[in-house]
């Protein structure tokens, strides 16, 4: 009888170790996250990591429809001027500290108020915060937004232990604490950052145990080591090197539709660019096709709108211009065109740059290719000091996000310094609508206006490429390229 | 009497001056001559020898091998890499002449006023050129390629700023060692001024080291030229530079090694030229190095 | 000797001085709001001018200098913009990676400068020497990223036998380590020998063409003994002093070689740093890299003057 008591405990002793084998799973990024505090972050690639540490109010599906997330549902009342959250209830942060009303309260003041805090802007119209009891949460606004919960989504929404932040303060980035499926464990600037799988996790606890994020700007290098097995995941993939990856038995690829566009945009507020037939010569004659086809191996969706396919506001009744030289010529009518296109280094820029040049001199157009550091060009298109430049956007899930601040006068992404009294009521009316469908035919209409005067002329869509190991399964194609790794297993 | 020696007029017009002699004898040194005149023909001559526009893409010859239509084959725009190695001479080159000209200028004047005069105004220039010299070359040309913004004149200007130190040792070297030598002390007696002191007696002697420097320092130059392009802090696309082009090429080595075989060994060449220029002129024109 | 010593350190701090201003002036003169390249598309003007409150940079700019001054001489060299960690940390994590690759490149360097610089002394003016000149001028003129990239296409993707890129410490994985930095020592490397080849042939020819040594030979010394005894200690120590100065070369070699390579360490702190207009991180390095060259020159003169009597006494 003892022997037996004896064989079962060797045998359940040898299931459990292999069970408790760590499953390690390093992922591949193109840049170190330099933040990981959803208030201070800027960058997107910060995005990556802190999804895996933090819980957010809400998220999206694949369909960029809000779902339920720390927000077990909510109530929009009082004309748009009101939100009311349920909190879920039983979640605590990974320090032992409970996630209630008041987490969530400390969490959006402090992304509402915090110095420095890159928040601002997303939350300005959010007049107060208040508790109403411990699972519920009432925001209130000084006037209608739409796009709120979508803003609720990402960093706005990403909830901090309070405990935690109070202590660390702006060191919080260094140490952050949150109720995610992960729990932030070390991080070795430019190397790694390590999380484990947070074990009271509450929607069940992670097949993965170890999660490693390494960053490898080079494009090459970051392919190489996909290959030599040093990581199992990689996002973004080189264009030039999908193809090997799609057919190599080894690797799965994923190809899916983003939420950003890329493009040009003109400045208005000098010439040559305050002569509109000057800005629609020169978007006639970029050939959409072949730039996806050349430059991105396809990889790319040529684009003529600010809403990819896919989204929202899409819409099929803005195609995308194919090239016209002699309508180019025609709206030169005969004068010469010469300026200086503005964009920052990276050899993905540095060829699409080319590219347009040998476009534009098609039509007679001569422009001259000047590279600026990414700060000092988005410091000169703040001044409008440039005459043309390239600049895309990595896009929001709510289409406010991807056209009000770029048009409407006076905002914060309209480098163009366009300005349209209609275009700027338009869009206000539509942040303020409620109703998806009423809110992407006023954007139509927006945009044969913004379309027509050209202060920006769209050139693609970036798709989200993700490469993995075949092993590697649970990955969801959500559009905003955030790659969740709670439900992933590496079989 | 004068104190400059001169030739007796009929071996002038038979022979050419010693120097000249041992240089062209030195075999490597005229394979260098060799290599510089084609480079100089090649950045000249670019637009009749290019076969096309540098800037020119071809969307249907992308990365495309070498072959009868592209030499040298096409990069990852389809442009023809033997045209843009050409027109790539005119960048090198001229990087290189035109930094080493404003080195040699002012680094040369710093040193020559630092060794004439002397006293606290040799000192404090010479401080200021030790300084200098303390920053490793490329990480200075680096920080200087950033603060005055990439393109072909200030990578020029980042090259001269870099290379003027040595110049300058150098010329206040001579200097001193030649001021105290006897004809200097000589026409001083005869109450030359310093001006003529200078230029007819004290430059004509110490030439001899500045020209081999500065054949060096052109070698230098087109490597640092290179490198900074390389990194991209030098020349703005689509003009092409070899080393601009060697960056590109990185990302394509499995694909089409060709990018960056041709830009790399232009380099190569076109250094190795100047050095073989300036090894060759250290030993002609250095009586000590003639063999007994 | 101790007084040479000292005097020499007096003089030599001016210079010191002089490079610190050097280094600070450059770095206020880079372009660029460094408050905007943080926030990037994110910022709203409010933003921008609390940031650049909290990094100083409304102070006038002599006050700037003199409390970044006094930070550095505390070895505090401020704080990274682009990723908030202490760039004396920085350089501390990422120094010792390039002083190992530039202790190998000596390394390799010296395994190929010793051997053919004294084969090329000895047998000055034949075909050899010839040779070896002509692949020493050619060592000289390779540029190092061209080396690199041929020899990542022959030994990386040819055969295969090296992984291309990537790092692993030497407490990880000596043997990866090694083989990781093989190929990036030799591309470092190869420069320096060409130069350090042409130094000793210079220098041991000369030597070997001095009285002494003739004396040597016809007291009946055998060749190889004349050399090694009497002119290549003799010839040596201008080597190694040379040998000393190609600190400079070397960092700046390194910074190129780490590029291609992909190995993080000093060098390519400084690229990335001029990238993202990371102003401390940028002048931290720079003026580490000078004071490291500028000690090492000090060092090599002190050297020089121990040695050699005649230097003390000008």
């Amino acid at each position: 009888m003892r022997r037996v008591h004896f064989l079962t405990a060797i045998l359940s002793a040898a299931l459990l170790t292999s069970l408790a084998s760590a499953q390690t799973l390093t992922v591949g990024l193109d840049a170190d996250p330099p933040k990981l505090d959803p208030a201070l972050s800027t960058a997107l690639v910060d995005r990556q990591v802190m999804n895996q540490i933090f819980d957010k109010l809400l998220d999206l599906d694949v369909n960029l429809k809000v779902i339920p997330a720390l927000a077990t549902s909510w109530k929009v009342t009082n004309g748009g001027l009101t939100y009311t959250f349920k909190i879920k209830s039983g979640v605590k942060f990974s320090d032992g500290t409970p996630l209630d009303a008041a987490a969530v309260k400390y969490g959006l003041d402090r992304n509402r108020t915090l110095e420095g805090s890159a928040r601002k802007n997303e939350l300005s119209s959010v007049k107060d915060v208040k508790v109403i009891d411990a699972q519920t949460v009432q925001l209130s606004l000084s006037q209608p937004y739409g796009p709120l919960l979508a803003v609720l989504t990402d960093r706005a929404g990403m909830i901090v232990s309070p405990t935690a932040a109070r202590k660390a303060g702006t060191d919080f980035q260094n140490n952050p604490v949150g109720s995610g499926p992960f729990t932030f464990t070390s991080r070795v600037r430019q190397d790694n950052i390590t999380l484990s799988a947070n074990k009271n996790y509450w929607g069940g606890v992670p097949k993965i145990d170890k999660l490693v994020y390494r960053p490898f700007p080079d494009g090459d290098v970051r392919y190489a080591n996909l290959l030599s097995g040093a990581v199992q995941a990689i996002t973004p993939i080189d264009p030039k090197d999908v193809s090997k990856l799609t057919e190599n038995a080894k690797f799965s690829v994923l190809n899916y539709p983003g939420i950003g566009f890329q493009g040009v945009w003109f400045n208005v507020t000098r010439a040559p660019f305050n002569n509109k037939n000057f800005r629609q010569a020169v978007a006639a004659t970029i050939d959409r096709e072949a730039i996806a086809k050349s430059i991105f191996y396809d990889t790319v969706t040529p684009a003529a709108g600010p809403f990819p396919p896919g989204t929202a506001a899409a819409s099929s009744s803005i195609k995308v211009q194919k090239p016209d030289i002699a309508l180019a010529k025609q709206k030169l009518g005969g004068k010469p065109l010469n300026f200086t296109l503005l964009t920052s280094p990276g050899s993905i820029n540095t060829q699409m740059a080319q590219v347009y040049q040998a476009m534009f001199a098609q039509a007679g157009i001569n422009a001259k290719i000047e590279q600026v550091e990414f700060g000092t060009l988005l410091d000169r298109a703040d001044k409008q000091d440039y005459d043309a430049l390239m600049l895309g956007w990595s896009g929001r899930p709510d289409p406010d996000g991807n056209i009000y601040d770029f048009f409407v006068t006076g905002g914060t992404n309209n480098q163009a310094g366009y300005s349209n009294k209609t275009v700027d009521s338009l869009l206000a009316k539509a942040r303020a609508q409620n109703a998806m469908s009423a809110r992407v035919a006023t954007y139509n209409v927006a945009l044969g206006t913004i379309i027509n005067d050209t202060p920006y002329t769209w050139v693609y869509f970036q798709r989200n490429l993700v490469a993995s190991v075949k092993g590697m399964v649970g990955l969801k194609p959500i559009p905003d390229g955030i790659l969740r790794f709670k439900d992933v297993d590496l079989k | 009497m004068t104190t400059t020696l001169s030739k007796p007029p009929s071996a002038a017009k038979r022979r050419l001056p010693a120097p000249v002699r041992r240089f062209l004898g030195n075999k490597l040194a005229v394979i260098g001559i060799i290599v510089l005149v084609i480079f100089a023909g090649a950045a000249l001559l670019a637009r009749q020898v290019a076969p096309f526009d540098p800037a020119q893409i071809f969307f249907a010859d992308l990365r495309a091998a070498p072959s009868a239509a592209h030499f040298f084959g096409a990069d990852e725009l389809g442009r023809d890499i033997f045209s843009r190695v050409v027109y790539g001479a005119r960048v090198s080159l001229s990087a290189g002449l035109i930094s080493v000209t404003l080195a040699l200028v002012f680094g040369g004047s710093i040193g020559l006023i630092a060794g004439y005069i002397g006293g606290w105004l040799d000192d404090v220039l010479m401080r200021f050129v030790d300084a200098l010299l303390s920053l490793p070359f490329l990480v200075l040309a680096i920080a200087l390629a950033a603060i005055l913004g990439p393109s072909l004149q200030n990578t020029m200007i980042a090259i001269a700023i870099v290379t003027a130190p040595a110049f300058a040792r150098i010329t206040r070297g001579e200097v001193l060692s030649q001021r105290e030598r006897d004809y200097v002390q000589a026409a001083q007696a005869l109450g030359a001024g310093d001006g003529r002191l200078i230029v007819r007696h004290l430059l004509p002697n110490i030439s001899g080291a500045l020209i081999v420097q500065t054949s060096l320092a052109i070698a230098n130059a087109i490597l640092a030229e290179a490198s900074l392009s390389f990194l991209g802090l030098g020349i703005q696309p689509p003009t092409p530079s070899w080393g601009s082009m060697l960056n590109a090429a990185r990302g394509y080595l499995t694909d089409a090694p060709w990018m960056a075989l041709f830009p790399g060994l232009a380099i190569f060449l076109a250094v190795l030229a100047f050095n073989l220029i300036g090894d060759g002129l250290r030993e002609a024109l250095d009586p000590r190095s003639h063999k007994s | 000797m101790a007084v040479f010593a000292l005097r020499r350190l007096l003089s030599a701090i001016p210079t010191l001085l002089i490079v610190t201003l050097i280094v600070f002036a450059m770095v206020k003169l880079l372009p660029g709001d460094p408050a905007r390249l943080i926030l990037g598309q994110e910022a709203t003007p409010q933003a921008l001018s609390e940031l650049r409150r909290s990094l100083g940079l409304d102070r006038p700019l002599p006050q700037q200098y003199l409390s970044w001054l006094t930070s550095a001489a505390r070895l505090d060299f401020g704080t990274s913009l682009t990723d908030h960690s202490s760039v004396g940390r920085l350089i501390a994590q990422k120094l010792p990676v390039t002083l190992e690759l530039s202790l190998f490149a000596m390394l390799i360097s010296l395994l190929i400068s010793l051997p053919a610089g004294m084969i090329s002394a000895v047998r000055r003016s034949t075909w050899v020497d010839r040779l070896l000149t002509l692949l020493a001028l050619s060592g000289i003129s390779l540029p190092n990223f061209f080396l690199g990239i041929l020899l990542i296409y022959l030994f990386s993707i040819r055969l295969a036998w090296i992984p291309a890129s990537g790092y692993t410490s030497l407490m990880e994985n000596p043997g990866r380590n090694l083989l990781l930095l093989l190929l990036p020592a030799v591309t470092l490397g190869v420069g320096s020998a060409a130069v350090l080849t042409r130094y000793l042939r210079s220098s041991l020819s000369e030597t070997l063409n001095q009285d002494y040594v003739r004396t040597a030979h016809a007291k009946g010394l055998a060749a190889r003994q004349v050399i090694s005894k009497h002119a290549l200690k003799n010839a040596l120590i201008p080597f190694l002093t040379a040998f000393g100065l190609q600190l400079g070369g070397l960092l700046g070699g390194a910074v190129i070689t780490e590029q291609i390579f992909s190995i993080p360490g000093f060098g390519r702190l400084l690229v990335d740093a001029v990238f993202t207009r990371d102003l401390p991180v940028i002048q931290g390095v720079v003026l580490v890299s000078a004071v490291a060259v500028f000690l090492v020159s000090f060092l090599v003169d002190l050297g020089y003057a121990a040695v050699d009597p005649r230097i003390r006494y000008h």
